[in-house]
């Protein structure tokens, strides 16, 4: 019997918002424990939630790429229960009005082919503080209470683990690129919760749900799917029911883990916060905020394959943020240049990167500058030259031009004549090579054009000797 | 006569007379507080008080409320001083930050000289269930009769005189009720009109600030400082304040009054119905044209049921962060969950844990229908019948309670069958948010009752017009222990 795999997510993503969702606090959750707190982080009483106006912002951006309504009376709700990380006793959420519903997201299937994922909602809420635990005692640090969240809610449309993947592959661009979140899982900024059944296949029942918890990069989520569906399946297969739990994705064995058994859903007692009367954002509000939201992942995608780069490309530069800025930086004004600018990025520049363990956001060079090098292989120079150059100026500092007549890199001359004469000079001196050329040596051929560069120093171009050469050697 | 027991344009006339000094005044209100067997406080404040007073030295003429000293119940957030709201759960808390309302009155360098009792977490209004125990109304110096909650030590201590005003908060009935029984000027205005930052909060969507005054015109001077836009307070009105201050007695004639005919017909009391009738001929001898008009009987009977199961709920949500987690007493525990329960059981009283268990029963997802969304719905059918009230009337004019201060072993904060919509018809005035006022009526042999008007939002200086008119035929403006008026009324 085949069974077709029914999964929908859940995914939470901390904003990067200057201060917190209700208080004034920043939001920097890596500072010092406990020193990015107000009195209302913690929950003194008397002291009341204001609206971040960014969060709702970013919320808005994510709502619209998310093809979502968008409710402009923005209300918020109390999620009552009790527990150590949580201040108030309570979080403020949207339950009941969530800032956006029924949206939509083209993905990837796996086929290769486009599929639809409906999301049910968006909304905004507040996160809880962080805790260690340790044998016989627990710390709180309450910078991360009240550091603002969306959660994004799918519908059940998603079939098999690629599918899960490459979903939240496409939040991930688009809660980066509108400046939302820096969208890291592997440090919790954007955490996936995933709901996964199994059916026989022409069913329309749901079978019994289990949730996923852990799943700290893309590649897991696709990892542990696999695994879960087929575990889910084999249960079906030998007659045993699939029970309604939790399940840890554990690394390093690839696979899910039981954590607990759900029972009865906690009841968490919502109801409308009384301390924040509902915000009616006007029309022009929400569309300023659709308006300035910073171009997203597949509109730049959509630029770069215009530019001239190939899919591949486009997607190596846009997979870093900080890269695409600087790519887009170094072609501001010379767009002809993108393909030679992102070749860069792509191979020397990564490679210094891994080489030297470092950030993008660190590179020791300016996007000016490395347009600077590009224009030179525009006008002649070797992509080696070029390169030398980068180099230079990745371990030296100073300009393009500096970096050249310290290298003492000299422009290759493409010229035939004078490309022809060494070229000459070279078939004159080497007979024997000729003879084994047309005899069907091809290394005959690369023999000649090392004569060629040694006897011109280099300040010929390789490529215009090879072409040069071709026809002489046709002729002889 | 002592400056303390005159209106505060009077001592602020004597103060920039210089006649005396904020340090004279905060010295004899030390004195009186002490002399107090009320148990009106919760803490004298006597050397902030005499540091603060004494670095007022140069008057601030256009500032009427340079100097004056104040109290403030003690569920205001006051920085650096215990703030308990009455209750164990929260012994030895230091707020961090001061109410908005605190620090609005310290930049007008009022005096704070001292926080008052509440019923615990002003939950409750008998003035009987603080940690502290029992405050007493100082009209009955044998202590049998109580001021009434939750804002009593307030009420108490305005009342004996010791301050001529004091900020109380106004949930159910919480300033307006107390008032009734102590003889007092009790004032909430609207809703958002003054900031609730920093006010411990009891039931938000109900909350107000209020305060106690002895005349409606310090009240109005009061409000003038209190009221505006606070940041810190999303729900505060952005709407611009009145110059309250200068209000002057309406000319009452053509004032249109509306009178709800089952709240007074539910009063049995032949003295306070005498004395409310009185009330009403005279207030249309002033010209005024008063309606009695039908509210509903079943509508009034709602009042209390619909006001336990919001403000339950409300409070068992907000008080959750009484944990013992990041203030208030840790009582140890091996898990959070025994260390919450340890300090929540030992914490809050039997009253308060039975207001919760209420208040979560309501909100559970198979009640919030019955409960709950229920008591939304018939708040808001409430407050639609009021405010149509409002329509063609200035204001609703009723009695504040169905008699004097009640016996305290007569009552108490539990439940019961025994049903008042006299009672408990104040929580209109929360429920719909509007500015409500009472005044004292009269004595009955020594003990007073009050009556109340309720306006329109926003609309607090008419509303403080009518009740500077309505003193002018009491004669019981200024009215204290120390200051016997003759009842007119």
């Amino acid at each position: 019997m085949n069974f077709e795999a029914v999964i929908g997510l859940e995914i939470h993503v901390e904003m990067k918002t200057k201060s917190k969702m209700f208080s004034a606090s920043p939001n920097s959750f890596s500072r010092e424990p406990n020193t990015s707190v107000t009195p209302f982080d913690m929950a003194y009483p008397g002291t009341m939630p204001r609206v971040n106006k960014q969060a709702v912002i970013n919320a808005i951006r994510v709502a619209n790429a998310l093809h979502m309504t968008i409710d402009p009376l923005v209300r918020f709700d109390r999620k009552n229960y009790f527990y150590s990380d949580l201040p108030k006793g309570f979080q403020i959420t949207q339950q009941f009005h969530p800032i956006g519903r029924d949206g939509y997201l083209d993905i990837e299937g796996k086929d290769g082919q486009k599929k639809r994922i409906r999301i049910e909602r968006i909304h905004m809420e507040e996160d809880t503080c962080k805790q260690l635990h340790f044998a016989d005692y627990s710390l709180l640090d309450y910078n991360r209470a009240g550091v603002p969240l969306v959660e994004i809610v799918s519908m059940p449309d998603m079939r098999n683990g690629t599918e899960a993947m490459h979903y939240v592959e496409a939040i991930r661009n688009i809660v980066l690129y509108s400046g939302t979140s820096d969208g890291k899982m592997e440090e919790g900024s954007l955490r996936v919760d995933v709901n996964v059944s199994i059916r026989p296949y022409g069913s329309q029942e749901f079978g019994t749900k289990v949730e996923l918890k852990n799943l700290n990069s893309t590649k897991n989520i696709e990892t542990a799917l696999d695994y879960e569906i087929a575990r889910q399946s084999a249960c079906l297969l030998s007659g045993t029911p699939v029970r309604q739990e939790t399940r840890r994705f554990d690394e390093a064995s690839g696979r899910t883990v039981l954590m607990r058994v759900k029972t009865d859903a906690v009841d968490y007692k919502y109801f409308p916060e009384p301390n924040i009367t509902p915000i009616r954002l006007s029309d022009a509000f929400v569309q300023d905020a659709i308006d300035t939201c910073p171009e997203l992942y597949d509109a730049k995608r959509e630029r770069y394959l215009a530019a001239g780069l190939s899919g591949t490309d486009a997607d190596i530069i846009l997979s870093n943020i900080d890269m695409a800025a600087f790519f887009e930086a170094s072609i501001a004004t010379k767009p002809a240049l993108s393909k030679i600018v992102a070749n860069f990025l792509i191979v020397e520049i990564n490679a210094y990167l891994n080489k030297k363990g470092i950030e993008m956001k660190d590179l020791p060079l300016l996007p000016a500058t490395l347009a600077d090098i590009a224009t030179f292989q525009n006008d002649g120079y070797t992509h080696k030259q070029c390169a030398d150059i980068l180099v230079h100026v990745l371990e030296n500092g100073g300009t393009a031009e500096e970096a050249r007549i310290a290298r003492k890199i000299e422009k290759q001359s493409s010229n035939d004549d004078e490309v022809l004469a060494f070229v000459t000079a070279a078939l004159d001196a080497n007979p024997q090579s000729i003879i084994d050329f047309k005899a069907g040596k091809d290394r005959a051929k690369g023999f000649l054009v090392g004569q060629v560069m040694k006897a011109a120093k280099g300040k010929v171009n390789p490529a215009a000797v090879a072409k040069v050469l071709d026809a002489e050697l046709a002729k002889r | 006569m002592s400056y303390l027991d005159q209106s505060i344009r009077d001592i602020h006339r004597a103060l920039v007379e210089r006649l005396t000094t904020p340090l004279d005044l905060a010295k004899e209100v030390l004195a009186r507080a002490k002399a107090s067997k009320d148990n009106a406080f919760e803490m004298i404040l006597e050397d902030e008080a005499l540091a603060f007073a004494s670095s007022l030295t140069e008057p601030e003429e256009d500032n009427l409320l340079w100097g004056i000293p104040y109290l403030a119940k003690d569920n205001f957030s006051t920085k650096d001083i215990e703030t308990t709201a009455s209750s164990n759960v929260l012994n030895g808390y230091k707020p961090l930050f001061d109410a908005t309302v605190i620090r609005k009155l310290r930049e007008k360098k009022c005096v704070l000289i001292g926080k008052t009792t509440l019923d615990e977490l002003a939950m409750g209004g008998t003035g009987t269930t603080g940690h502290k125990g029992i405050t007493y109304n100082p009209y009955d110096p044998s202590h049998q009769r109580m001021v009434g909650g939750s804002s009593c030590g307030s009420a108490a201590a305005v009342a004996a005189g010791i301050v001529p005003f004091a900020l109380g908060s106004d949930t159910g009935d919480s300033v307006r009720k107390p008032a009734s029984y102590a003889g007092l000027v009790g004032m909430k205005p609207t809703w958002g009109r003054i900031s609730r930052y920093g006010l411990f909060p009891f039931a938000p969507s109900l909350d107000h600030v209020g305060f106690f005054t002895r005349s409606a015109d310090d009240s109005a001077i009061v409000l003038s400082t209190l009221a505006g836009r606070d940041d810190m307070d999303s729900t505060s009105s952005v709407k611009p304040v009145d110059d309250y201050a200068s209000a002057s007695p309406a000319n009452l004639t053509g004032k249109r009054i509306a009178v709800i005919r089952e709240i007074v017909d539910s009063i049995t009391n032949p003295e306070v119905k005498a004395s409310f009738d009185r009330s009403i001929d005279a207030l249309k001898e002033a010209g005024a044209v008063v309606d009695f008009v039908s509210f509903g009987l079943p509508e009034l009977q709602a009042i209390y049921p619909t006001y336990i199961v919001i403000s339950c709920a409300e409070a068992t949500s907000n008080d959750a962060n009484l944990d013992g987690i990041k203030f208030g007493p840790f009582l140890g525990g091996k898990t959070y969950q025994e260390v919450m329960s340890n300090a929540r059981t030992a914490g809050f009283s039997e009253l308060i844990k039975r207001r919760f268990v209420i208040g979560s029963f309501a909100l559970m997802r198979e009640n919030q229908d019955v409960l709950f969304l229920r008591a939304q719905k018939v708040r808001a059918k409430i407050v639609a019948k009021v405010n149509e009230i409002l329509k063609d009337h200035d204001v609703i004019y009723v009695p504040a309670a169905p008699g004097v201060a009640p016996k305290i072993a007569s009552s108490s904060d539990k439940l019961s069958n025994e049903y008042l919509i006299a009672d408990n018809h104040l929580a209109l005035g929360n429920f719909a948010g509007l500015p409500s006022i009472t005044l004292p009526l009269t004595l009955i042999d020594g003990l007073p009752v009050g009556i109340n008007f309720m306006g329109r939002a926003f609309e607090e200086k008419e509303l403080l017009s009518i009740a500077e008119a309505f003193e002018n035929i009491s004669g019981l403006s200024g009215l204290s222990v120390h200051e016997k008026k003759e009842a007119r009324l």
